[in-house]
């Protein structure tokens, strides 16, 4: 038996977007009855990773679920589409770092979940280089 | 490719975080304890307190009693032994003649047998008296009435409890099970509401980077505008006064203690020894105020102008600095940088830990006076570097872009003054284009 897996993809396979830029793509839930899933989540956001506290802001969140009559066919992709914002670009400092990415849960039976993330990149900072005096 | 759940949370640094589920149900039974509690001890002082004091005053039926006997009880508790005025009292309850023993409703005793006694003395044996009875139950009676006046503050505590172990139980339980994303969206609305519309649609165009509207709100004599400074040198001694004050009295203390018992000719090794770090930290202290001090009041006021702002990267400004005082100068100095910033707790200690990833000396003098009354000014040109990265703050994380001056003054110590500036991005996020 293949276990449940969510599929994310986008449009053309681009992994780099600068701010203003449409991000589309979809995703696909796979390995799982149609009726199974209680409630889907997709969100476009921003989290830090490093030294610090992490930090986590949703640009983007859509909420499916049967009993708002949003129902989701899970035979079929699902797609997604939203402009990205100004800010922040990804970064990768020395003690910060800033990540963007797609991230889809699927909410099923007894509180268990399927989660998946798609990474990308926003906007085009380098790895900072140290200069000191 | 799709990655599967994972499981242990995201690791942050050295760190791991916990599961989640145990959390919340860790964080649902702290706040489950704090409303039991509060609900058993508000229920305790209703019962006991607050629910027959207002029935003895609102409902006990007036009636007339003869005093039959009088005594003082000894009643143990946990902090010794309470003195209990007992009076014993015949009244008339409808039809039906009542015996009981009372004083008031909660039975009030005290540490002191005098304040007992001195109630009694307000009783005389045979004498009628005036005397409240519960008419639901007629062989209860009070000779007085009245409220515990303070008694009822210590109500605040149980509701406290209520109120904490209420608010944190819904909040744990409206947030069980729910994503970190919904809670995260919730809360931004939450954050977007309260917000005036002004400034939430001028902050939505560059999200988590810093306004800079406190940073342009004071023009420039000779460029665009005046750069506030990130902590006025008068903060920083008071700081250093409050913590050398602070420190120092309660070493000082100890010292004295270690010294005294060396005069008096019994060491007290085990203490010196204890103290002697403790006073070396006190000394640098005392150093570090003395410095402080004369960076202060012998440094006049640091001006810097800027010609535009925000900046951004790949784009050259105009800087002017102007420094005030009596100086002989070895150096003086503006470096543009920029800092990581991180925020993290370990255990339960918040730190702070900062890294520089940019720094260029964008100005230098070298051997110069300054005279009273005829400040120094000079100006230079800065450029963000094409590949910068804006400034950027989040609750825990900053990418901090600034001016440093530094001077380096003949026979003084050194100073360093921090001005702020805020880096945008570039339209399309490609710092480079």
């Amino acid at each position: 038996m293949i276990p449940p897996a969510v599929r994310i993809t986008f449009d053309g396979d681009h992994r780099m977007f600068h701010p203003g830029d449409t991000l589309a793509g979809e995703y696909r839930v796979e390995g799982m009855q149609p009726d199974e899933a209680k409630a889907i989540e997709l969100s476009v956001l921003w989290y830090t990773e490093g030294k610090g506290e992490e930090d986590l802001a949703v640009h983007f969140f859509e909420r499916r679920e049967p009993a708002g009559g949003n129902y989701v066919d899970l035979a079929q992709p699902c797609r997604f589409s939203t402009r990205l914002p100004n800010s922040p670009l990804s970064y990768a400092g020395r003690i910060l770092k800033i990540c963007w990415c797609v991230r889809v849960r699927v909410f099923v039976a007894r509180g268990k979940e399927i989660f998946a993330e798609e990474h990308f990149r926003l906007g085009e900072v380098p790895t900072p280089e140290i200069v000191l005096p | 490719m799709a990655r599967t759940f994972r499981l242990y949370e995201k690791k942050r640094g050295n760190r791991r975080t916990g599961s989640k589920k145990l959390g919340s149900i860790g964080e649902a039974l702290f706040f489950a304890v704090f409303l039991i509690v509060g609900c058993a001890a508000s229920a305790l002082m209703l019962s006991r307190l607050v629910i027959p004091e207002f029935r003895a005053n609102r409902q006990f039926v007036e009636s007339t009693c003869t005093v039959l006997a009088k005594d003082i009880a000894e009643v143990r508790a946990s902090d010794g032994v309470h003195y209990r005025p007992d009076v014993t009292i015949r009244y008339q309850a409808g039809r039906d003649t009542q015996d009981a023993t009372t004083y008031d409703i909660t039975r009030t005793s005290f540490t002191d047998r005098q304040q007992a006694q001195a109630v009694l003395d307000r009783y005389d044996l045979g004498q009628p008296y005036a005397c409240w009875y519960d008419p639901m139950n007629p062989d209860r009676a009070v000779l007085e009435r009245g409220y515990s006046g303070w008694l009822y503050m210590l109500l605040l505590i149980p509701i406290s409890f209520v109120a904490i172990g209420t608010g944190g139980l819904i909040y744990t339980l409206s947030h069980w099970g729910t994503s970190t994303e919904r809670r995260a969206t919730l809360t931004q609305k939450a954050a977007q509401v309260d917000l005036f519309e002004m400034a939430a649609a001028d902050s939505n165009d560059f999200p988590h980077v810093p306004r800079d509207a406190n940073l342009r709100n004071s023009p420039g004599t000779t460029l665009a505008y005046r750069l506030p400074i990130a902590l006025a040198p008068g903060w920083r001694l008071f700081a250093a006064f409050a913590a050398c004050l602070s420190w120092n009295a309660i070493v000082g203390l100890f010292a004295v203690m270690a010294v005294r018992s060396h005069v008096e000719g019994n060491p007290n090794w085990m203490l010196t020894v204890f103290v002697v770090p403790f006073v070396l930290v006190g000394l640098w202290l005392v150093y570090h105020l003395v410095r402080e001090i004369l960076a202060t009041t012998g440094v006049g006021p640091t001006r810097v102008e800027i010609s535009h702002h925000p900046l951004r990267p790949g784009q050259q400004y105009d800087v002017l600095i102007a420094q005030s005082g009596h100086l002989s100068m070895n150096s003086l100095e503006i470096v543009l940088a920029c800092d990581e910033r991180a925020t993290y707790r370990q255990g339960t200690d918040t730190r702070t830990e900062s890294c520089r990833i940019y720094e260029d000396r964008v100005f230098l003098r070298e051997s110069f006076e300054i005279l009273p009354g005829v400040p120094f000014s000079d100006q230079c040109r800065i450029r963000v570097p094409e590949a910068a990265m804006h400034s950027f703050k989040s609750d825990h994380n900053e990418i901090n872009w600034k001016l440093v001056v530094r001077g380096h003054v003949t026979g003084w110590p050194d100073y360093e003054r921090v001005f702020p500036v805020v880096v945008y991005p570039l339209g399309n996020g490609n710092p480079g284009a």
